[in-house]
């Protein structure tokens, strides 16, 4: 998992936001590696994001092994040419995506340009973030705190699990 | 470990069936998708050849509902059963909080369910797991069949004792909503944070 605790999704919205609109592209996403989408920005009404965090995940992944058979450790970027949409993919950090959609090939140089950007930026906060996660852990564990899973959680997460599946 | 949204209290999971060629993965999934009351999952992808093999992954999100303030959701994968598929099925296992290994009981099936087990605890180990620890759950599924390994065949070969085990026919549901109920309660039960 790329993005961790501490980096705020709004923050992350803002900065692709930032980008959609330099760039003149229609949605943005930020996907961590496990196939989750972290943040997303401008138009998302038309997308499963879902669905496409997990499939632009599993793309990525597949990519990384075909890199290695070339000899390459990676791809950073994937794009994506359709008929009216495009998509440019690129690595954030090893492993996290940012997904731009935008329309009108003609604005590929841009895109490329401020997803560049915005990818620095981005694994800018995302290091800086980590850092201190770790030492916020870490004296975490020193108290000796649990932070969501308490036996109150998951006493009620079992009694869910329990109901959801239950056999009928 | 789980993805946390903390700022929008989101808690995602993930759940991997995992298993040889035509154990019935696939089934057990969209079993379960179809199940479910539509307000607890999301749409089913199935990524499959012209023969209904599962070539990269099926996947669900399913939604647990909000608990103590967090939404927790479980995304459901399953893995290619098939032996040349060994890159996908390791890049999908990658980050799973739990596996449902599903086993083929069909007695001419042992030695596939035992290889694929042995490369299940070699793709753990590569990411730094300790599958001895690990939440997996075994189904001996395909119960309906008239020759059959006999259950606790493949924890006596592999030496393996503690795992919830389970037995099922997937193609008509039977033990497939308990073996996923004991799984994901497995999950929650090790989940620290
Ligand atoms: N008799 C019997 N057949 C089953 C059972 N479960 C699944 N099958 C059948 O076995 C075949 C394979 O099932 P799938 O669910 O596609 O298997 P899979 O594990 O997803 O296979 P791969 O995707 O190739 O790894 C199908 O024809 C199913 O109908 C069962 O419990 N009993
Ligand atoms: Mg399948």
């Amino acid at each position: 998992m790329v993005v961790k605790r501490g980096v705020k999704k709004s923050e992350v919205a803002a900065v692709l936001e930032k980008l959609i609109e330099k760039s003149g592209s229609l949605t943005g996403l930020l996907i961590t590696k496990e196939g989750v989408s972290f943040a997303e920005a401008g138009d998302t009404s038309y997308l499963n994001t879902t669905a496409m965090a997990a499939l632009v995940a599993g793309m990525f992944s597949a990519t990384r092994e075909v890199a290695r058979l070339v000899g390459e450790d990676q791809f950073s970027i994937l794009l994506q040419q359709g008929e009216n949409r495009h998509i440019h993919i690129s690595l954030i950090q090893d492993s996290g995506m940012m997904v731009v959609i935008f329309e009108g090939y003609e604005r590929i140089g841009r895109v490329r340009h401020e997803a560049r950007k915005t990818g620095e930026e981005l694994s800018k906060m995302i290091t800086d973030k980590e850092e201190k996660r770790q030492e916020e852990s870490r004296e975490k564990k020193e108290k000796g705190e649990g932070i969501i899973a308490t036996s109150q959680f998951k006493e009620y997460a079992l009694n869910a699990i329990d109901r959801i599946f239950e056999t009928r | 470990m789980p993805h946390i949204n903390y700022e929008d209290k989101e808690l995602v999971f993930k759940i991997v069936y995992y298993g040889p060629g035509l154990s019935g993965k696939t089934t057990n999934l969209v079993y379960i998708h179809n199940a479910l009351d539509r307000d607890k999952r999301g749409d089913i992808i199935v990524l499959d050849t012209e023969e209904e093999r599962t070539l990269f992954f099926d996947f669900f999100p399913l939604h647990l509902g909000r608990i103590e303030g967090y939404q927790v959701k479980f995304n459901m994968f399953t893995v290619p059963g098939q032996v040349y598929y060994e890159a996908s099925r390791r890049l999908i296992l990658e980050g799973a909080d739990g596996v449902v290994f599903v086993a083929d009981s069909a007695l001419s099936r042992m030695e596939e369910n035992i290889e694929s087990f042995l490369m299940l605890q070699n793709n753990l180990e590569s990411f730094g797991v300790d599958w001895r620890v690990f939440p997996i759950t075994l189904q001996y599924n395909k119960r309906d069949l008239p020759l059959l390994i006999p259950l606790g065949s493949i924890e006596k070969r592999l030496g393996l004792n503690g795992m919830p085990v389970t037995e099922s026919v997937a193609t008509d549901g039977t033990g497939v909503m308990e073996t996923i109920r004991l799984a994901s309660r497995l999950v929650i039960e090790r989940f620290q944070i």
